[in-house]
């Protein structure tokens, strides 16, 4: 057989494997044929596709930067033999660089890096611990955005250390090619950056376009829209399909997040321009009785999803949208993980029937029916390794690096401007595993259609119990109204920010 | 007692019944360990009807041919990899070393506290059973510190001595107990022989209390074996125990049940070889004391 024949044979066999056209036996007998074996091809058993390929290739297609190489050799030097250690949520992002992109850093400076992955609630434990006790056993933060005021004055300004280290400055890291609208959100409280931007999932319209289509419906744009045609999906679908799918679980914080693109959807706001609470004003209270609505046309048991469930009930084809985070995306269109696979297409949030402006709210929030979420990460004020921290911190976050990270992170959001409109990133834009396709919307709800939560250190607690227990209470018929369960916490809103 | 062929039938209904309730969750988080990720969340529920396979257990073990033992597969967004044998042996090592720290110290603390009359006994127990009453999370953070003094975070040596402490107080109530319910008139007649009390203690005391240590042993195994706080605290990146690394098949974009059901499976299968190797000691030493001569 000709090689070229037997390469387009492969690629042909390849492609109907990664698209689950194919079984696994038969996709290694039809190799085998060509001579090929299962670690020729790079795919030992059951790895994970990305983009179509084996995680190892996947690597294989990422090199980072000869000059960020050369670069990290030379700065680097003085630091061989350092331990850095950092505390981290398990996020795409941080996966990639513990798992295959650390070992250039590692490699090229002889400093070690120990990153130890957590659920989110134990990232903050340990942060906590390790602020109030100044023992400096994490060098870098990483800081999810309800937590920046919290550890503001905990952390370097990454903008005082560029200029104050030239020294020990990446060339063309380029502070400016942050997304604006995610260093405000997401990475700064009042004057300082708290760390830079390092990841961002935000919410994004994701819905099953075969059942849109069907049923003669267009992708909502607008949240009436979103109503009405989930109303129609579950009246002819359900129970077997429902319209759409939330995040509800009763005293989560998930509960919380979708609750604000609702209420920012609808003119309110969290604080008013006074930072009085502002959730049962006329906007606030339209907004949860719409969110009552939306919830009646819901699969059972919506009450106890947090994003998870939402995202397992698309994915198993129960409902057939959801306004949620980006990064569930690249996990429907792969074929190995979901029966969905092809069939889901990205929109921009629904457009709100009114908005407020930043101006009318208060602590920093922005409004926007496309919910942020995010973290930041930093050079602790503690670490005993503060340079050596500080140049991980530059390696991780600059443009080269995010680009490994897209491409091995599975289609996860960058949060710079110039990745995504990075070749590498851009080829990826097909079906399949670690889809980069909606990443143009991603972009886009970040620029025009991003919600941002306030800023303040009593915002970790409200955030994720306050206003979810509150919310979780009236789902479960615990108020008289949603007039009277928004009275109710605000209440322990102003009650927390009293102290 | 002569019972009806009915209520016999139905007395065993009813325990098939109860049977059924406590195997259940067990039977279906096993399965769950076997299952794809897209037939986990199946509506209506499958509980036997589904495509078996072993690729939770590949990806949490390391131990699938096609990769070879010890062989670390990316498995999430961004290629983390949800590879745990080791700190299943993390587990086994804390559990048993604590284990046998907490059993020899209570066994000793015990005997004296059963046999020697010294001033202020009472109150001595009475302080070993408050310790039991302190909030874990309320000692959690000082422990922080002074491990972090001391370099003991994150280490075997750190981890084994708090959960032996935390054990100790239990093990000693307990083995007292089972110390009470051997006759003292046995040591005496022992040290009328001229036997130390080492040697009563080693040769005569022990033996008849081995069911008793059994019993105490499994309970402090288990409760090591399912701490969390501490472990979470005093560990970073070098341990960690079968506990705390479940809850890091929470990602950010889900969670990984098929491969969290694979760890909980299989770490049943070492506490399950404990209970069953003193097994024989156990029954003994739990209804040890409940009959008084």
């Amino acid at each position: 057989m000709k090689d070229s024949i037997r390469k387009g044979y492969l690629a042909n066999i390849t492609d109907k494997y990664v698209r689950g056209q194919m079984d696994r036996r038969d996709f290694l007998r039809f190799a085998g044929k060509l001579g090929l074996g299962a670690s020729a091809l790079g795919m030992g058993f059951g790895n994970r596709p990305f983009f179509g390929m084996s995680s190892a290739q996947a690597q294989e297609a990422y090199q980072p930067s000869p000059d960020v190489i050369a670069w990290l050799k030379d700065v680097g030097k003085p630091f061989a033999g350092t331990t850095l250690k950092l505390a981290t949520e398990s996020t795409p992002p941080s996966n990639a660089i513990n798992s295959q992109l650390k070992k250039y850093f590692e490699e090229a400076t002889g400093i070690k890096v120990e990153i130890e992955v957590l659920p989110l609630e134990q990232v903050l434990q340990k942060l906590t611990l390790d602020v109030a006790s100044s023992l400096g056993t994490y060098d870098l933060y990483y800081i999810d955005q309800s937590w920046a005021a919290s550890f503001s004055q905990d952390v370097f300004d990454p903008r005082e250390q560029y200029s104050a280290k030239a020294d020990l400055a990446m060339p063309n890291y380029n502070l400016d090619d942050f997304l604006p609208a995610l260093v405000d959100g997401i990475a700064k409280y009042e004057d300082r950056w708290v760390g830079v931007p390092y990841d961002i999932p935000i919410f994004i319209m994701i819905y099953r376009k075969d059942i849109y289509e069907k049923l003669g419906l267009k992708a909502p744009a607008t949240l009436e829209e979103l109503y009405t045609n989930s109303k129609a999906i579950t009246d002819q679908m359900g129970p077997n399909t429902y319209g759409y799918a939330g995040q509800m679980k009763s005293g989560h914080y998930a509960l919380e997040c979708e609750w604000t693109s609702f209420l920012w959807g609808h003119g309110g706001s969290i604080f008013n321009a006074d930072k009085k609470f502002s959730g049962n004003d006329e906007q606030g209270i339209a907004a949860l009785d719409y969110y009552s609505k939306l919830r009646a046309i819901m699969p059972p048991g919506v009450d106890g999803w947090t994003w998870d469930g939402q995202g397992q009930a698309v994915a198993q084809g129960v409902a057939a949208s959801m306004l949620s985070w980006g990064e569930f995306f690249p996990y429907f269109d792969d074929p190995s993980q979901t029966k969905i696979s092809g069939l889901c297409e990205a929109v921009v949030p629904p457009q709100p029937i009114a908005l407020r402006t930043v101006k009318e709210t208060g602590y920093g929030e922005i409004p926007g029916v496309g919910h942020q979420g995010g973290s930041s990460l930093a050079v602790s004020k503690y670490s005993k390794n503060p340079d050596a921290a500080w140049l991980f911190m530059q390696w991780a976050t600059c443009a080269d690096t995010q680009v490994g990270i897209t491409v091995l992170g599975g289609g996860t959001g960058p949060t710079r401007s110039s990745v995504y409109d990075d070749p590498r990133i851009k080829a990826n834009a097909r079906v399949g595993a670690g889809t980069t396709r909606h990443l143009q919307v991603v972009r886009e709800t970040i620029a025009n259609h991003m919600g941002s939560e306030p800023d303040l250190p009593e915002w970790a607690q409200i955030s994720s119990d306050t206003i979810p227990v509150g919310l979780g209470k009236y789902f479960a018929g615990g108020y008289g109204s949603s007039k009277e369960a928004m009275d109710d916490i605000a209440g322990q809103v102003e009650g927390i920010l009293k102290g | 007692m002569h019972q009806s062929r009915g209520i016999r039938t139905l007395r065993t209904i009813a325990g098939w019944l109860v049977v059924g309730v406590f195997f259940f969750p067990i039977y279906f988080w096993t399965t769950v360990a076997f299952r794809n990720a897209k037939d986990i969340f199946n509506w209506p529920p499958i509980f036997v009807d589904f495509e078996p396979t072993a690729r939770n257990f590949e990806q949490v073990f390391g131990i699938s041919l096609g990769f070879g033992f010890g062989a670390q597969e990316a498995v999430t967004p961004g290629g983390g990899n949800f590879y745990m044998a080791p700190r299943l042996w993390d587990s086994i090592v804390i559990a048993s070393m604590s284990t046998v720290l907490a059993i020899v110290v209570a066994t000793l603390a015990a005997y004296c506290l059963s046999r020697m009359h010294f001033r202020g006994r009472h109150e001595f127990v009475n302080w070993v059973l408050s310790t039991r009453m302190m909030p874990p999370v309320a000692v959690a953070v000082p422990m922080f510190f002074i491990f972090k003094q001391f370099s003991l975070l994150d280490t075997y040596l750190g981890v084994i001595l708090v959960h032996g402490l935390m054990n100790l107080p239990l093990a000693v109530l307990l083995m007292k107990s089972f110390f009470d319910d051997i006759p003292s008139e046995i040591d005496e007649s022992a040290l009328l022989d001229g036997a130390s009390r080492w040697t009563i203690f080693r040769r005569i005391v022990l033996p008849m209390a081995k069911g008793g240590i059994a019993a105490t042993a499994v309970l402090c195994f288990i409760f090591s074996w399912t701490e969390f706080l501490f472990v979470l605290t005093l560990t970073q990146t070098s341990i960690k125990t079968v506990p705390v690394v479940s809850s890091t098949f929470v990602t950010s974009i889900g969670t990984a049940w098929g491969n969290m059901a694979a760890l909980g499976a299989a770490a049943i299968v070492p506490a399950f070889i404990v209970i069953m190797l003193v097994q024989r000691h156990l029954v003994r030493g739990l209804t040890m004391g409940s009959l008084k001569q």
